[in-house]
């Protein structure tokens, strides 16, 4: 079999995304969650760069894939920090465990 | 370089921020909160200039490198309500979080959405639009869970932040299927659509949708909107949300071709029939008042999308450019509504220690101690029912009359659906109005502590506005009317 490298590029893509939207139904403490909203994110970096080498303009995909990673990487930070509080307030990292709000 | 004055409205904001942090750390947090806002008024210059050019001339743009910025009618319109919402909610906030631990932040994280929300309105392609949108997520995130010794704000904010995390790693698919299947990412072009570009307009609906919470995809607003602090409240109900909703149809631009305008009218007519109902069926049985707000939220952003999902439809310019308006006043009350629920709250439960939750029963008899605060709550909530001289009325009249004069039966269907749909919503609302004038305060309102001027200025302001625009409502025709064109011009 003979797959030309874009194809190989989004079916990798959709494996990550496959993965991380897994993890997120699947996984139930905080930390890990955050891992499986990176692997999801990873997906649309690998996409980008199918996407640029489909259209030859690789150039401009990496500097929007460089953007990602930085949007990325705050979001991972706030995410971790609000962690880090959930843990001191409610003494554990279990998701299921929040349930102050209903209705 | 000649730049030209609309950048500085997004450049004061996003500058002052980190230096608002600064001087709150270094000279302490009455310094945070003057600079603060000395910031938004600075901004308001550039906001003049920027409206006046606009008379002239349709799009204001500037390049930086590659990246361009365009300025048009609804880029100023979102300006419009991001700045005068947030310099009232600055103001009210200056007592509302006098004292709270980390002040200089709260200031900092506004002034940089402020300035993020100007920005996705300038934004002149996908990728661009995107880094906007994140970067207003960013900071909505730190607000929603400012309280951080409370378990309920950091839930709400995992909430939020999860998914509008995953929402936008869907709008990301989405423009990347756009990129590779065109090679481009400006936001306005006509293709036939194919099924990649299909794909990725499916991508960036569910992407955006949770940021503008189209119904299924609605189930964190309710706890952000209610655990942020008020003044907080009040942006993220009355601009964050419409600032997705634009960026959604904005986005959707490059993807539509010939024939799909239509069918994605027909997608946004079918959530907004799922807003409306779910929204105001929801809000009936909260007993919190910030929840009941928050809910009625979800029923506006409703009324909304049928006045852009008919434009899309039909074609018609006139139910865009009411939905246009409705996000004016939507913005203005529901910011009104938020505010003064927070000055009750602060008076009768953050004043004393605690961080409430404030109660419809907590209202009662409040009109005896905090008369003008409940006139105020009074006037937000009528509007937002849509009573006659209020501006919610005169917004949600525009919308209907756009529907029915497109002249479609389905439209004229779902217009007689959103008018009882409003009707409905009465039902959640006067019994707050009934509450607030009850003659027997409640115990909370009996132990209740002062509300400053501070706090009561936004108030007038803003509830001067709704009047005045449900008497006058021709008068900001200027600002929704190249609003609508603005938009309706990426889609052909």
């Amino acid at each position: 079999m003979n797959l030309p490298p874009v194809a190989i590029a989004w079916f990798g893509a959709m494996i990550l995304f496959g993965v991380g939207l897994y993890g997120l139904l699947v996984v139930r403490n905080l930390i890990k969650l955050v891992v499986a909203l990176q692997i999801l994110a990873k997906a649309a970096m690998l996409a980008f760069v199918a996407a640029g080498y489909a259209q030859q303009q690789m150039g401009l995909a990496q500097s929007m894939i460089a953007l990602i990673i930085v949007a990325d990487t705050v979001v991972a930070v706030i995410a971790l920090a609000l962690a880090v509080q959930v843990r001191r307030r409610y003494g554990t990292l279990d998701v299921r465990q929040l349930t102050a709000l209903r209705g | 370089m000649v730049v030209h004055p609309f950048l500085w409205l997004i450049l004061i904001p996003l500058a002052s921020a980190p230096l608002v942090y600064l001087a709150g750390r270094l000279g302490g947090s009455a310094v945070a909160r003057g600079l603060a806002l000395l910031a938004l008024l600075l901004t308001g210059a550039p906001l003049i200039i920027t409206a006046q050019d606009l008379i002239s001339q349709a799009t204001l743009t500037v390049a930086l490198g590659m990246v361009q910025l365009k300025f048009d009618g609804l880029s100023l319109l979102l300006a419009v309500v991001a700045l005068g919402l947030g310099a009232c909610a600055s103001v009210f906030s200056i007592p509302y979080m006098a004292g709270e631990l980390g002040e200089e932040k709260y200031y900092a994280a506004l002034l940089g959405m402020i300035g993020f929300i100007i920005g996705l309105g300038c934004a002149a392609d996908l990728f661009n639009l995107w880094v906007w949108f994140e970067a207003m997520a960013v900071s909505s995130y730190m607000l929603v869970a400012f309280y951080r010794d409370q378990p309920a704000s950091l839930e709400a904010g995992v909430k939020y932040l999860v998914q509008s995390a995953v929402g936008s790693v869907l709008v990301l698919l989405g423009i990347a299927a756009v990129f590779g299947e065109t090679g481009r990412l400006t936001l306005n072009h006509t293709t036939t659509a194919t099924t990649g570009l299909l794909a990725a307009g499916a991508l960036m609906t569910v992407g955006f949708g949770v940021k503008a919470a189209l119904v299924p995809l609605h189930t964190w607003l309710p706890d952000a909107h209610a655990q942020a602090p008020s003044g907080i409240s009040a942006m993220l109900s009355g601009v964050v949300i419409e600032a997705g909703l634009i960026a959604l149809l904005r986005a959707i631009s490059p993807v539509l071709g010939e024939d799909s305008t239509a069918r994605f009218g027909q997608l946004l007519l079918l959530f907004a029939v799922l807003n409306m109902t779910l929204g105001n069926v929801l809000a009936l049985k909260q007993t919190q008042v910030k929840r009941m707000l928050a809910f009625s939220s979800l029923g506006h952003v409703g009324y909304m999308v049928l006045g852009f999902g008919a434009a899309a439809y039909t074609g018609q310019l006139a139910a865009a450019q009411g939905s246009m308006f409705h996000l004016l006043t939507h913005g203005l009350m529901k910011g009104l509504a938020f505010l003064s629920a927070g000055a009750l709250l602060y008076a009768l439960y953050v004043a004393n220690g605690t961080h409430g939750p404030l109660t419809v029963q907590d209202l009662n008899g409040a009109s005896q101690r905090y008369p003008l605060v409940a006139l105020t709550l009074s006037v937000a909530v009528l509007g937002l029912a849509g009573l006659p001289p209020l501006a919610g009325f005169m917004s949600k009249w525009q919308i209907f009359v756009g529907g029915v004069q497109a002249d479609d039966p389905l439209l004229v269907v779902l217009v007689v659906f959103a008018a009882l749909n409003s009707v409905l919503s009465l039902a959640y609302y006067a019994p707050l109005v009934n509450a607030l004038y009850r003659r027997v305060p409640s115990e909370a309102v009996q132990h209740g502590k002062a509300v400053s001027w501070a706090m009561m200025a936004p108030l007038v302001i803003l509830s001067a506005l709704v009047v005045v625009l449900g008497v006058w409502p021709a008068l900001v025709d200027g600002l929704s009317g190249p609003a609508a064109r603005a938009l309706l011009a990426g889609w052909q």
